[in-house]
């Protein structure tokens, strides 16, 4: 698959929730094979990888505490909010 | 002398003694800001009011005798990717324009437990993506050094506002180079403390396994007090490292006698300006006449690093970028048909040209068929880089190189080419895929007067030793120089 750095643009965006028009594409296109063309001079190397054991993630204990922040807080930042509730388009028909 | 032209160390002796008042002093930064920011245009947010306030109150405790920390009363800038309670935080996305955290991040606790004045909110590349803070939603940042020139990034914002004296420190993120390349271009010091010293809880994530959180300042005193500040573990971060860190501040003597200085011979190779070599070289070779031991070592993979990092911090973005759906916060587009044209619209409007190239890049080396061309080889290196790196360490103390390959370069000049930008991060990424720590020092200056910056890099958790040699080369090469008239038009 290396070696056919062709991407299919429309098909990642999609992916990833972003819309890239026609007249874009050939732009983002270009720019995306170059690149993957860099990314590609990599070396390939005869190796593992395995967890870091010096550097393992030390999670805390999953418990609840008092974030002090009331409701109405939080929902400031939030873009439409009725009752108390984040507002999204209809989901389910 | 006006204020805001001294040192943070400086400073708290001043206001330890009594000499000046913190609220002079925040007076004082501020006049500049308003003298100096059209020219300039650092600053997202400014925190004026708050800023005033909080350093009456620290007068008040200071007079009532209560012993303080050594940033106390000290104004300092954040880089606006840094969350801080009650002023917006934009990370200079559009997707962020009008969002105010309800937290502050571990680092803005800290400092304002130290007392610290938080001036306001810096200008930055979008999301931390870019290397001339051009990518930034909001405005450009001009060079204080010649202001038809970028400051480098992402942390441009508050490397020039250092450089302008528009802070007297500041706080910037560093994922491939973010606060050395800036500093580097701004004729400052820029720490990039080693991975996990720093607490990045409130520091909206860009590449977790590469970003970290450091210091720009005018000196390299400043760079500990600041990084002595802001260390430590934090159980709010899991990458966190549980140690304990001995003050910095207050050891740096300039003893380089016996320092044992590698110079990797591909940081010197045909990309690097000529002039730049000859700077890094030079001060290289004062430390060496201090005492210090000089040899050429070799780290093969360097020539590789840059794609590495593209694709693993690709990688980490799109996945942490996901968050911005336009439901619980941020941008929503106008209108929405259904869920899947508001995550679509939404995230095509609120990111630029730029971000949305690296989710793509990320999205694309971690599809189904790609992961193990691409990604799972681009760890594969990472762990190579890092080998390379911890056996050079067995024979050399710290590893000294150009910070960025070339001085500042004019607005544009880069923007249409994604590899030329990629370029300037060359000397620094690898400091990131190591997760080593690493400080750029001004070295010397071009014909037309833009600084040069040289990067010493050390062992994990060995910054006292890095800031030593920072400090011992300061003390030969004289430090911060202020810029002078730029272009005729600024004032500084």
């Amino acid at each position: 698959m290396a070696n056919n750095p062709n991407i299919d643009i429309k098909h990642v965006a999609k992916l990833a929730r972003i819309k890239i028009s026609d007249d874009e594409l050939p732009r983002y296109s270009e720019e995306m094979n170059n690149i993957i063309k860099m990314v590609e001079a990599m070396p390939e190397i005869d190796d593992e990888l395995l967890v870091d054991e010096s550097n393992v993630m030390d999670l805390r204990e999953d418990k609840l505490s008092d974030s002090k922040l009331s409701r109405d807080e939080i929902l400031k930042n939030a873009p439409k909010v009725v009752a108390g509730c984040v507002v999204v388009p209809k989901t389910v028909e | 002398m006006e204020l805001y032209e001294y040192k943070a160390s400086e400073l708290s002796e001043m206001l330890g003694k009594g000499e000046i008042s913190s609220k002079e002093l925040t007076e004082s930064v501020f006049d500049k800001i308003e003298k100096t920011e059209p020219s300039i245009g650092a600053y997202l947010t400014l925190n004026c009011e708050s800023a005033l306030a909080e350093a009456e109150k620290i007068d008040k405790r200071r007079a009532s005798g209560e012993e303080l920390s050594p940033l106390a009363g000290i104004p300092i800038g954040i880089k606006d990717n840094i969350s801080t309670s009650g002023i917006r935080t934009t990370c200079a996305s559009r997707m962020l324009e009008n969002y105010t955290p309800v937290f502050d991040a571990t680092v803005i606790t800290k400092l304002k437990n130290a007392g610290a004045i938080i001036t306001g909110k810096l200008n930055m590349d979008e999301f931390a993506m870019g290397s001339s803070t051009e990518t930034s939603y909001f405005q450009p940042t001009k060079n204080p050094f010649d202001t038809s020139c970028v400051p480098g990034g992402s942390s441009g914002g508050s490397a020039a506002a250092v450089a302008s004296m528009e802070a007297v420190m500041a706080l910037g993120s560093d994922t491939g180079g973010s606060i050395r390349q800036p500093s580097s271009l701004c004729g400052v010091v820029g720490l990039k403390p080693t991975y996990g010293s720093v607490s990045r809880y409130g520091l909206v994530a860009f590449a977790s396994s590469l970003d970290q959180i450091g210091s720009i300042t005018r000196s390299v005193k400043d760079s500990a007090m600041l990084f002595d500040a802001i260390c430590g573990h934090d159980q709010m971060d899991a990458t966190s490292a549980r140690r304990e860190y001995s003050p910095i501040s207050g050891t740096l003597d300039g003893d380089v006698c016996g320092l044992r200085i590698g110079i990797p011979k591909e940081y010197f190779g045909d990309g690097i300006k000529p002039e730049v070599k000859e700077a890094v070289m030079n001060s290289v070779k004062a430390l060496e006449s201090r005492g210090a031991t000089v040899r050429e070592i070799s780290l093969p993979s360097t020539e590789y690093a840059l794609s590495a990092y593209y694709i693993i911090a690709c990688a980490e973005a799109s996945s942490n970028l996901a968050r911005f759906d336009g439901v619980k916060y941020g941008y929503r587009c106008e209108n929405p048909e259904n869920l899947m044209d508001m995550y679509e619209r939404t995230r095509s409007e609120g990111f630029g040209r730029e971000v949305k190239r690296r989710i793509i890049l990320g999205t694309f080396v971690l599809s189904s068929g790609y992961y193990d061309a691409y990604y799972k080889k681009a760890k594969l290196l990472q762990k190579r880089i890092r080998s390379e790196f911890d056996s050079s360490f067995n024979d050399v103390d710290v590893i000294i190189t150009p910070t960025s390959p070339f001085e500042a370069f004019k607005f544009g000049d880069k923007m249409d080419d994604p590899l030329a930008m990629y370029s300037a991060d060359i000397c620094t990424v690898t400091v990131n895929i190591a997760g080593l720590p690493a400080v750029s020092v001004p070295c010397g200056y071009s014909e037309t007067g833009l600084p040069y910056g040289m990067q010493i890099i050390g062992r994990s958790f060995d910054e006292r030793t890095i800031l030593n040699t920072a400090y011992a080369h300061e003390t030969d090469f004289g430090g911060f120089k202020a810029p002078v008239i730029a272009n005729g038009e600024v004032e500084l």
